[in-house]
């Protein structure tokens, strides 16, 4: 059984084309202690400020873009459980629209740019394409990934040095992985600026579909001295 | 009053919807030659398809029992002997080669060797044939995302296709599209508009699809003179998730109470109990058991909780077949840490009763389609979840997925060839798409009235309460009455607090209520005319299905009027193949 909990919120608010500066609203909550922080947002939006931009669909953690910065950590907000004092803050380091809501058009480019899709050397037949059953699963595994953008935010070698970030390494470990991809990932891997990784391992622990970034970087890094097992 | 901002451009191809029929339309569209825009109302990948269990019915060859004919039987006896024969049988016919597409896009099927997929059943079938793989939706949503990169369709996001624009003989030439990240308004001049904006789940209280899912495209396809089939179907999936209010509604993935079942048609699924530990589907269904069609274990379920037979939160209990929790861990492995988050480690191990509870989550009929995608409004093309006709009465668990992939191809490849002979007419009608604009302006810094929010919630209640599972007479008329007061009185002062045009949420709302106002009066009205009970429409003073009711009902719009009228059913031509309507009504009855 749920019990009641109270939730002291500071909500990040900015409008570019209007505030100079962003400001921080602050709320008190009434909600039960299983909610999550979708829950307090979607309560202070019903509630109090009807003008809040802020982003959600699935609820469930599909859709991947609810993302937020709830006390300085990126977080799904529709997954995590709420703190009694929290700061919600948009996902940074990425443009603000308004409020919580980010720009997410430079990262959908950078997928583009990445060419997810198998370069095949021969054209698809229709027809089961050979795959070992362990490979499928791996492959689903990897390509689970919700471009949240969580572990991008986080990253903190995307911080401070010329690295896309931990999701773009996942997609293309995701084509190197797959058998009817000819694509040279490795290299655009080393060209997204993955040996900047120092492995902290960050990514893994934030992941809110239980991925792990960091050891698809281990493994392409694997793939440099070893070569590819494809 | 200053003019809306607004900036018109030109298009072959107009796509509304970034789900998986959207963008199977997109791909097909420009593969045919046409140039593209697709609009997401929300971030792209904010859709209904990611968030599917991604199971998907197709006849792979690998079930030797199995065949096109034997799926499309399946397809109508489930759709309660209704559904569209033509439609059911292209949907038989085109899945596995749609499902190979997805393939050679980069998914990969569940497999037991290199070149033998895993198969499964699903509610409803009778045949071991449904695919799957273990990144689900988000996998289909991915594979198919990276295609539209590679096609550099151009897909805008934030973008909510407000109208479509006809031209004075009533073909669409355009779409009126609001950029709620920018605050303006965008008109495409097109060839053909392709609706794809899926259901309206958010019409009900408690839903599993996502929270923009208010039937955009289905209420402006009525508007612009479309006609609705099947719209009293509404599909509900009998086990969701009960706690906690953010994951109430959500779906828990189907293998989790099929069980055994799920992989031998003669086996057992999980045990359903009310709160007197009667297994209670025994009175609904004593043959199939737990092993019964979405509707009928729906409605079983929710008679128990209305009659004062469920928890305290408004669920039953679920006892999960213990012996196939090891399979359940590898292959759903988000499902049982989704179970141990909201519930607990004993419910998340299959050791302890999992409470469970229906809710929202297919909107089964839609705008009448030919097999090309077209409907009576030309230029107007239609598929996907939007779309009605496949699933007559209700839907076979594994199907929406390939509907949404045969009909978004058929969607788009119709679209490009509308729009090959009719280039840059829609621009002539610009002044038509700005006329309305202003109209959907007038709401915004309104500070009278109720909020957006609470009157969703209204309808949500409304909907859940008397046009859900559970329907009569007087509940419908109620609603209906409740939603002419809301159409005229609530509605023109819906207030928008404030008068920003950067994702302004509660402008947006008032958008959405219009739409959702516009199906939960369609269905509400034919759920009303069709008296009899039939698949997911139960009513309680007709429960027997009748014969005399073996028909569709095609709803349209004659300015503010709904007309209802009923249609002979669209069968087919091959002998041995189509269902005799006493077997049709035999299934229906079980």
């Amino acid at each position: 059984m749920q019990t009641v909990a109270t939730f002291k919120v500071k909500v990040r608010r900015f409008d570019p084309a209007v505030d100079e500066s962003p400001h921080y609203d602050e709320f008190e909550i009434v909600g039960q202690d299983n909610w999550r922080v979708l829950d307090v947002v979607r309560n202070i939006y019903e509630r109090h400020a009807g003008d809040l931009a802020f982003q959600f669909a699935c609820r469930v953690g599909r859709c991947g873009t609810c993302a937020v910065k709830v006390n300085g950590v990126p977080v799904l907000a529709c997954q995590e459980r709420c703190k009694p004092e929290m700061t919600i803050e948009p996902l940074t380091p990425f443009p603000v629209l308004r409020d919580l809501v980010v720009d997410r058009t430079e990262i959908e480019e950078r997928y583009a740019s990445l060419a997810l899709t198998p370069q095949r050397t021969e054209a698809y037949k229709q027809g089961p394409e050979a795959l070992d059953p362990q490979r499928a699963e791996e492959i689903c595994k990897l390509d689970s990934c919700l471009s949240c953008m969580v572990c991008v935010s986080a990253c903190p070698a995307v911080e401070g040095r010329a690295f896309d970030g931990p999701a773009f390494i996942l997609k293309l470990r995701h084509m190197a992985r797959h058998p009817a991809d000819s694509g040279d990932r490795l290299t655009q891997a080393v060209d997204s600026g993955m040996l900047e990784c120092f492995g902290c391992d960050l990514c893994t622990q934030l992941c809110p579909a239980d991925l792990s970034p960091a050891q698809a970087i281990r493994e392409f890094r694997r793939d440099m001295v070893f070569g590819s097992d494809k | 009053m200053q003019e809306p901002p607004l900036y018109t451009e030109q298009v072959d191809v107009l796509i509304a919807g970034s789900g998986a029929a959207g963008m199977r339309a997109a791909i097909a569209a420009h593969d045919a030659g046409a140039s593209v825009v697709v609009l997401a109302k929300g971030p792209r990948r904010a859709n209904h398809t990611r968030m599917s269990g991604g199971r998907y019915n197709a006849v792979s060859g690998l079930n030797p029992g199995d065949s096109v004919d034997a799926f499309c039987r399946d397809t109508v006896e489930a759709g309660a002997g209704i559904s569209n024969y033509k439609l059911a049988r292209i949907l038989a016919e085109e899945a596995m080669d749609r499902a190979y597409d997805l393939e050679s896009y980069g998914l990969a099927w569940d497999r037991k060797e290199p070149l033998r997929y895993c198969t499964s059943m699903t509610g409803g079938g009778s045949f071991v044939r449904t695919l799957g793989s273990v990144d689900e939706g988000i996998g289909i949503t991915e594979v198919m995302l990276h295609q539209l990169h590679k096609r550099a369709i151009r897909i805008l996001d934030f973008h909510m296709l407000a109208d479509v624009v006809q031209d004075d003989n009533g073909r669409v030439v355009g779409g009126l599209a609001l950029d709620l990240s920018r605050g303006v308004w965008r008109y495409f001049s097109a060839g053909a508009v392709v609706i794809a904006t899926g259901g309206t789940s958010q019409l009900y209280e408690t839903s599993s699809g996502p929270a923009i899912n208010t039937g955009d495209g289905i209420a402006i396809a009525l508007r612009a003179g479309a006609e609705l089939v099947d719209i009293e179907f509404m599909q509900f999936i009998p086990i969701s998730f009960v706690s906690p209010p953010s994951a109430r509604g959500y779906t828990l993935t189907e293998p989790a109470h099929y069980g055994k079942r799920h992989v031998d048609p003669t086996a057992e699924g999980g045990t359903l109990l009310n709160n007197r530990g009667e297994r209670f589907i025994l009175k609904h269904d004593p043959v199939r058991r737990e092993g019964s069609t979405r509707d009928v274990l729906a409605r079983a379920i929710m008679l128990e909780i209305l009659e004062g037979r469920g928890t305290p939160e408004g669920g039953v209990l679920m006892v999960p077949d213990q012996d196939v929790f090891e399979s359940f861990l590898k292959e759903r492995p988000i499902y049982v840490k989704r179970l141990l988050e909201n519930y607990g480690e004993s419910q998340a191990r299959f050791e302890a009763p999992i409470q469970v509870m229906p809710s929202a989550l297919y909107t089964l009929g839609g705008v009448r389609i030919n097999p090309e995608c077209r409907c009576n409004v030309p230029g107007l093309i239609v598929g996907g979840e939007a779309a009605g006709g496949v699933h007559g009465a209700n839907r076979l668990g594994g199907s929406s997925m390939p509907d949404i992939q045969v009909f978004g191809r058929r969607a788009g490849l119709a679209a490009a060839q509308e729009a090959r002979g009719e280039k840059g007419v829609g621009a002539r009608f610009e002044k038509k798409a700005l006329a309305r604009a202003g109209q959907l302006e007038q709401c915004l810094g309104r500070a009278d009235g109720l909020r957006p929010v609470e009157v969703k919630q209204q309808i949500q209640k409304l909907m859940w309460d008397n046009v859900g599972l559970v329907r009569s007479e007087k509940q419908l008329r109620h609603t209906l009455e409740a939603f002419a007061n809301l159409r005229e009185h609530v509605l023109p002062h819906a207030r928008v607090s404030s008068g920003a045009r950067v994702l302004n949420r509660e402008w947006m709302e008032v958008l959405e209520l219009e739409n959702l106002l516009d199906v939960g009066e369609a269905m509400a009205t034919a759920s009303l005319q069709r008296k009899e009970t039939r698949g997911a429409h139960y009513r309680t003073d007709y429960t027997e299905t009748s014969t005399e009711w073996a028909a569709n009902l095609v709803v349209s719009r004659d300015g503010k009027k709904i007309k209802v009228q009923k249609v002979p059913l669209v069968t087919g031509g091959e002998a041995g193949v189509q269902l005799e309507p006493e077997k049709a009504l035999a299934s229906c009855k079980q």
